[in-house]
C-alpha cells in the first residue's frame, strides 16, 4: 500500500482537500444520484443520460485545471445495486510543479451487487518538478464489473517536457467478492539514477486497462481477450501493448503509446470492444470536443 | 554463514534444481522477436532495468518479507506477500511460471531434514489452494531455513532470474557463454545494491512496463522456445 499522507498541519495550510462523493442507485431503467456533497476544488455536475441504455454519465469536474503540491482530493462513489454508472473527466488532470509536497488523489469506489463502473478519466501530465501520488482502490459486489482506465503522460510533450517529473506514485487495487485482488504500484523517479525511467523513456504514454468481474461468462471474457489483442498490434510502432487475465476474473491489459491521438484511438477501440462484448452496448459518445 | 548453510541453499539456487526455470524467458523471448532485445547491450538495459525496478522491487521485496516470516514464525507474512505478489503479476504466464517453479521449491524444502514446521506449513497452504507458492516467497522461506541472511537471500533470488535470462538469451541470440559470464559479472554489483534496498523495503511495487507487456504477449507469439 501507499504511504499514509502525512496530516500535518503543513498540508492544511498549504492544499487545498477537496472531496466529492456520490451514491448511485437504480430507479427503472435509469441510474439516478441518490446523494451527493463535494468541496472545491471539486464542481458537482449531475449526472447526463448520453444514451438509453440507463448509464449515468457523471463528469469529474475540477475548474482550477490541475493539482498543486499539497493538495489532496479525494472521490468516493457508491454504486447500489444494478446500477450503471460511467464516470469520467473534462480534460487532462495536470500535476504542477511541486518543490516539497506531492499532490494527491485518493479514489474510493464501491460497486455494488451486479452493478457496472466504467472509470475512464483523461490522462494525468505530471508536469515538470511535479510531485504526484494517486489511489484507486474499487471493491466490487457479486456480480459487479468495474472497467478501469488509467493512463499517465510523460509530461507536457508538446513542450518537449519528457519525463521530468519530480516522482509519480499510482496504487491501483481491485478486490473481488471471494477476496481475489487486481493490483499495479508503481513510483517512477525519473531523476533516480541509475534506475530512472527505463525503456518505457522512449514512449509517451503509458496506461493500462482492467476489466474485472465474476459475473461474465468465460466465453465471453475469451472473445474479448482475442479481439483486445487484435486491437493493440493495429498500430505497429505506435503502440505497444498486451493483454492477459490477471489473477481475478477478468482481463489486465498494459500499453505504451507514441502520441496523445495513438493513445485516445486505441483506448476509444479497446472501450468500444468491452462495451460490446461485456454489455452488447454501443461505444460512448461523450461530447468532449 | 556455516558449510552446511552455504550447501543447503545453493542446492535450491543451483541451476541443477529440478525447478523447470530453465523453460521460462520472463518475457525476454517476446522481446527478441518484437525487436527490442537484439544485442549483448541491449539485453543488458533489458535486464538491469527488470533487476532494479521490476522484480528488484517487487519479487525481490517479497522474498525479503518471506525471510522475515520465518525469522519471526508468523506465517501470516508470507502468505500476505505470497497473495500480494500473486494480484500483482498481471501476466497469466509468468504468473504461472513462477507459482509453479515455487511449489517446486517448498515441496523439496519441506521434505527436507530437520524439518521447518514454518516450511510444512506454508507447502500445506499451497497444497490447500490457499497460497498461490510463489517462486519468491517460497525461496525465502527456504533459504531462511537454511541459514542465509535476508540479504544474501534477496541476492540469491536475483541471481538466480539473471542466470535465467542469460541461460534463455544464449537460445534466443547470437551470445556465447563468455558473454553470458561477462554479462553476470557486471550485473553482481547491481543484485547487490538491489538486495541490500529491497531488505529494507516492506511494499510491492514495480515499474518495468516495457518488459512486462512483453511477457504478456509471450503466448501469442507464432513460434515459441520458451513457455514465458
Amino acid at each position: 500500500m501507499l504511504l499514509p499522507v502525512d496530516s500535518s498541519s503543513v498540508l492544511e495550510t498549504v492544499g487545498r482537500r477537496g472531496r466529492l462523493s456520490y451514491e448511485f442507485e437504480r430507479a427503472g431503467p435509469r441510474t439516478i444520484l441518490t446523494r451527493s456533497s463535494c468541496t472545491s476544488p471539486w464542481h458537482h455536475f449531475p449526472p447526463s443520460y448520453l444514451d438509453d441504455s440507463g448509464c449515468a454519465y457523471t463528469w469529474l469536474v475540477n475548474p482550477s485545471g490541475g493539482l498543486v503540491g499539497g493538495d489532496h482530493v479525494s472521490v468516493e462513489a457508491q454504486l447500489h445495486a444494478h446500477t450503471h454508472v460511467l464516470m469520467t473527466s473534462p480534460s487532462a488532470n495536470r500535476v504542477y510543479r511541486s518543490l516539497s509536497e506531492p499532490a494527491v488523489q485518493e479514489v474510493c469506489l464501491s460497486v455494488g451487487p451486479g452493478a457496472r463502473l466504467e472509470w475512464v478519466p483523461e490522462v494525468t501530465i505530471p508536469f515538470a518538478g511535479s510531485r504526484f501520488r494517486q489511489s484507486i482502490h474499487v471493491d466490487l459486489a457479486p456480480g459487479a464489473t468495474v472497467v478501469l482506465w488509467d493512463a499517465m503522460a510523460s509530461g507536457r510533450v508538446a513542450m518537449r517536457e519528457r519525463w521530468a517529473f519530480a516522482a509519480v506514485e499510482n496504487e491501483i487495487r481491485i478486490r473481488t467478492p471471494l477476496g481475489g485482488s487486481v493490483v499495479e504500484r508503481y513510483r517512477v523517479v525519473p531523476g533516480r539514477l541509475p534506475e530512472s525511467v527505463g525503456l518505457a523513456e522512449s514512449w509517451d504514454y503509458v496506461a493500462a486497462l482492467f476489466v474485472i468481474g465474476d459475473g461474465v461468462n468465460a466465453e465471453v471474457w475469451k472473445g474479448l481477450e482475442a479481439a483486445i489483442a487484435v486491437i493493440l498490434d493495429e498500430h505497429p510502432g505506435l503502440v505497444l501493448g498486451a493483454v492477459s487475465t490477471p489473477a481475478a476474473p477478468g482481463l489486465a491489459v498494459k500499453l505504451v503509446a507514441r502520441s496523445a491521438p495513438d493513445l485516445t484511438v486505441t483506448l476509444e477501440a479497446l472501450w468500444a470492444a468491452v462495451r460490446k462484448y461485456l454489455w452488447n452496448l454501443p461505444a460512448t459518445n461523450l461530447r468532449r470536443y | 554463514m556455516n558449510t552446511i548453510s552455504l550447501l543447503t541453499g545453493l542446492r535450491f539456487v543451483d541451476s541443477f534444481f529440478p525447478s523447470g526455470g530453465y523453460a521460462y524467458s520472463s518475457g525476454l523471448e517476446a522481446a527478441v522477436q518484437g525487436g527490442a532485445v537484439r544485442n549483448a547491450e541491449e539485453l543488458s538495459r533489458f535486464v538491469v532495468e527488470s533487476l532494479t525496478t521490476g522484480i528488484g522491487e517487487r519479487e525481490a521485496v517479497a522474498a525479503g518479507l518471506a525471510h522475515e516470516s520465518f525469522m519471526s514464525g508468523l506465517l501470516d507474512d508470507s502468505l500476505k506477500a505470497d497473495r500480494e505478489l500473486d494480484a500483482m503479476k498481471l501476466g497469466r504466464e509468468s504468473r504461472t511460471a513462477s507459482r509453479q517453479m515455487g511449489r517446486q521449491v517448498i515441496r523439496l524444502a519441506a521434505e527436507q531434514n530437520p524439518r521447518h514446521p514454518l516450511l510444512e506449513d506454508f507447502l500445506a497452504a499451497v497444497e490447500a489452494g490457499h497460497s498461490p507458492g510463489h517462486m519468491a516467497v517460497s525461496l525465502g522461506l527456504t533459504l531462511a531455513a537454511a541459514g542465509w541472511s535476508k540479504e544474501d537471500t534477496i541476492a540469491a533470488f536475483l541471481y538466480q532470474t539473471a542466470t535465467g535470462f542469460v541461460s534463455a538469451a544464449m537460445k534466443l541470440m547470437p551470445i556465447g557463454q563468455r558473454e553470458g559470464q561477462r554479462l553476470l559479472e557486471n550485473w553482481l554489483e547491481v543484485i547487490e545494491r538491489v538486495s541490500q534496498k529491497a531488505a529494507h523495503q516492506r511494499v510491492l511495487q514495480s515499474w518495468s512496463p516495457v518488459q512486462d507487456i512483453y511477457a504478456m504477449r509471450h503466448s501469442r507469439l507464432e513460434s515459441r522456445l520458451f513457455r514465458s
